[in-house]
This record gives C-alpha cells, sequence and structure tokens, in this order.
C-alpha cells in the first residue's frame, strides 16, 4: 500500500486505469487569492519610466509565486502531517483510479481495511469491463476530470 | 466525560430531553399494541405507529448525556414521536371501528434529514433502529405459511443494507465512510418501513 505507487494496473474498454491504495487523503492544493500589487503600482502612477515598470514586473513575478506557489504549498505542508496521522489511526482506506488520457481522470471509492481486497478486486474486474462498480462494504465518491 | 459533553450540549444550544418528553411518552402504548392486531388497516396503522416511535426512542437514548439531545436530532424525534401518535390514534379508531376507511401510508415514509452526514450518536440511533425493525419483520415474515417471494427480495434488501453498515461501522469514520453509513441506515429504514406495512395487510 503507497501513495505514489499503483497496487493494480487495470487496462479495458475506457483507458488503462492505475489503482492507489492509501490510508491518507493529501491535503487539497488550493491556490490563495492575491491583487497583482505590480500591476496596481503601475496603472496607478505609482511606478513610473522604464524603472518602475521593472519593478512592478518583478513585484508581479513574486505575487504570482507567493499565490499560486509558495501559500498552496505552505498549507500543504502544515496540514499533510495531519493527514498522515489521522490516516494512521483511521481503519477506513482510499482507492483512487487514475486514468492520466486523454484527460486525467480519477474515482474515488472509501473502505474499510477489513474490506480493502475484496473491494479492489471487485473495482479492477469492473474497470477491466468499463464499468464502475459499488461493492458492498465502500463508498463511491464520484469522478473528478481535469 | 459526561460533564463535558454536557456542557458542550449547554454551549452548542441542544434541545434539552425533558422538552421531549411528554411527546415521546404520548405513543408508548404502541409497543404492546402492533404484535396482538389481526393482519389488517389497523395493524397496518399500529406498525407505522411503531416504526416511528422505535426510531424516535432510539434517537434520543443514543445521545451522549441524558440531558441533552442535539437539535437536528430533537426535530426528527419529535416528528417522528407526533406522527407515530397521528397513526397510534389512527390504529385505536380502526379497533374501535374496523368499518373505517383506513387510510394510506404518509407520501414520505419517515421523517428524513435534510443534511447528508451523521453524527455519531445519530448513526447509532439509526442502526440500532433497523436492527430492531429488521428482527421484527424478519420474525414476522417467518409465521407465513407460505412465504411470499417478493416479501423475501425485500428482507434480503434489509439485510444487504445492514451488512454494508457493519462492514464500514468502524472507529473515527471519515466523512465519505460516514455518509455510506448514513445513506445504507436510510435506504434500510425505508424498506423496513414498507416491508412491514406489507406483511400488516398481507394474507396469511
Amino acid at each position: 500500500m503507497g501513495l505514489f505507487r499503483p497496487a493494480r494496473t487495470v487496462t479495458g474498454p475506457t483507458g488503462t486505469w492505475e489503482l492507489y491504495v492509501s490510508k491518507t487523503a493529501l491535503p487539497a492544493w488550493k491556490e490563495g487569492q492575491g491583487q497583482d500589487l505590480g500591476g496596481s503600482l503601475v496603472a496607478e502612477g505609482f511606478a513610473e519610466g522604464p524603472a518602475g515598470v521593472l519593478i512592478g514586473a518583478v513585484l508581479s513575478l513574486v505575487g504570482v509565486l507567493w499565490t499560486n506557489i509558495l501559500v498552496p504549498l505552505g498549507r500543504f505542508l502544515i496540514f499533510l502531517p495531519i493527514s498522515f496521522a489521522r490516516g494512521k489511526r483511521s481503519r477506513a482506506i482510499r482507492i483512487e483510479a487514475l486514468n492520466p488520457f486523454p484527460r486525467r481522470e480519477v474515482l474515488l471509492w472509501t473502505t474499510t481495511v477489513e474490506a480493502k481486497e475484496r473491494v479492489l478486486d471487485e473495482i479492477a474486474e469492473g474497470l477491466a469491463q468499463g464499468k464502475i462498480v459499488h461493492p458492498i462494504g465502500a463508498v463511491y465518491s464520484g469522478r473528478e476530470v481535469e | 466525560m459526561k460533564l463535558v459533553s454536557r456542557l458542550v450540549g449547554y454551549l452548542r444550544g441542544d434541545v434539552e430531553q425533558a422538552d421531549l418528553t411528554a411527546l415521546q411518552s404520548a405513543g408508548g402504548e404502541v409497543y404492546s399494541l402492533v404484535e396482538g392486531l389481526p393482519r389488517g388497516p389497523a395493524r397496518l396503522a399500529a406498525w407505522n405507529a411503531y416504526v416511528l416511535q422505535t426510531y424516535g426512542d432510539k434517537l434520543v437514548a443514543a445521545s451522549r448525556t441524558s440531558t441533552y439531545v442535539r437539535t437536528d436530532t430533537a426535530a426528527l424525534a419529535a416528528e417522528s414521536f407526533r406522527l407515530a401518535c397521528l397513526w397510534l390514534g389512527r390504529a385505536n379508531s380502526l379497533m374501535a371501528d374496523p368499518g373505517a376507511a383506513p387510510s394510506a401510508a404518509p407520501a414520505e415514509p419517515l421523517p428524513h434529514w435534510h443534511t447528508a452526514i451523521r453524527c455519531d450518536e445519530q448513526l447509532v440511533g439509526m442502526r440500532e433502529t433497523l436492527i430492531a425493525l429488521h428482527a421484527y419483520v424478519a420474525y414476522d415474515l417467518n409465521s407465513f405459511a407460505r412465504e411470499p417471494p417478493r416479501l423475501h427480495e425485500a428482507l434480503a434488501e434489509i439485510e444487504q443494507q445492514l451488512d454494508t453498515v457493519d462492514i464500514l461501522w468502524i472507529k473515527h469514520p471519515p466523512a465519505e465512510i460516514r455518509g455510506g453509513i448514513g445513506t445504507a441506515l436510510c435506504r434500510g429504514l425505508d424498506d423496513a418501513y414498507a416491508l412491514g406495512q406489507a406483511l400488516s395487510v398481507a394474507d396469511e
């Protein structure tokens, strides 16, 4: 059981699916909300001339890095230990089926440690036949397409 | 620990159990009524009252303290007790005047929750109710000389929901599992309610 290595790989009519089994739900990657400070400075006349535009561009770049990478990464790293601790004490198991092509598609089931193998077998069998199954003792949460 | 639970209940604005007592005790006689009635409209009404009273009683009993009940639990339990009293009154009038026209079952089988995820104590109350109803309908179905296959299939459906709940019943369930248990219990309760209604008026 691992977060980064598939427990099964299944090929069916809907493509090749990798089944990942884990006890941990990784924290969601949520981008922060911030305004374009550099752009605002230029637009409002606080930064004029080539030097001002350069400062504005640098500030914009820092803003983009802050909002899209640093804030989500910080949040991810803060919540990661909590997610691991929760997963360690829980007997719940997440089974994620990932199909990366043509569009990244993820299906999620949740079951228990005891029912894991049977549920995994039924999911793999279903995907091999092009079906999304609902095994007894597992909760299907739905499909996520990116 | 009980003191903490009571304090949490107080701070959360939960309902005092004493506020439900009058409504809860009004339908108490239904437990001794349903089994003694012959199959027909009066028994159907008594069964409806029995299920609703059992549901309300088990939800209240599953509360962490004997003082407070969560607001949403109290609302559903109160609605169950209110409907149980109506059906009990109906059963009594049908017993007194068997010729009276039987009324239909309520459109919505049982009072339903308005949110998807149930807390631990609500799940316990629902599970206890389903176990009690399953035991009743399974025993009642066995009393038939000729067992109708359709009713047996309905019983199997209820048992499948109970199996699902048993498999998913773990400590510290995440929201997905909690939702799955709640859904299986709601289906099982609706199915058990409907099967009991069918058995109440079936030919032996």
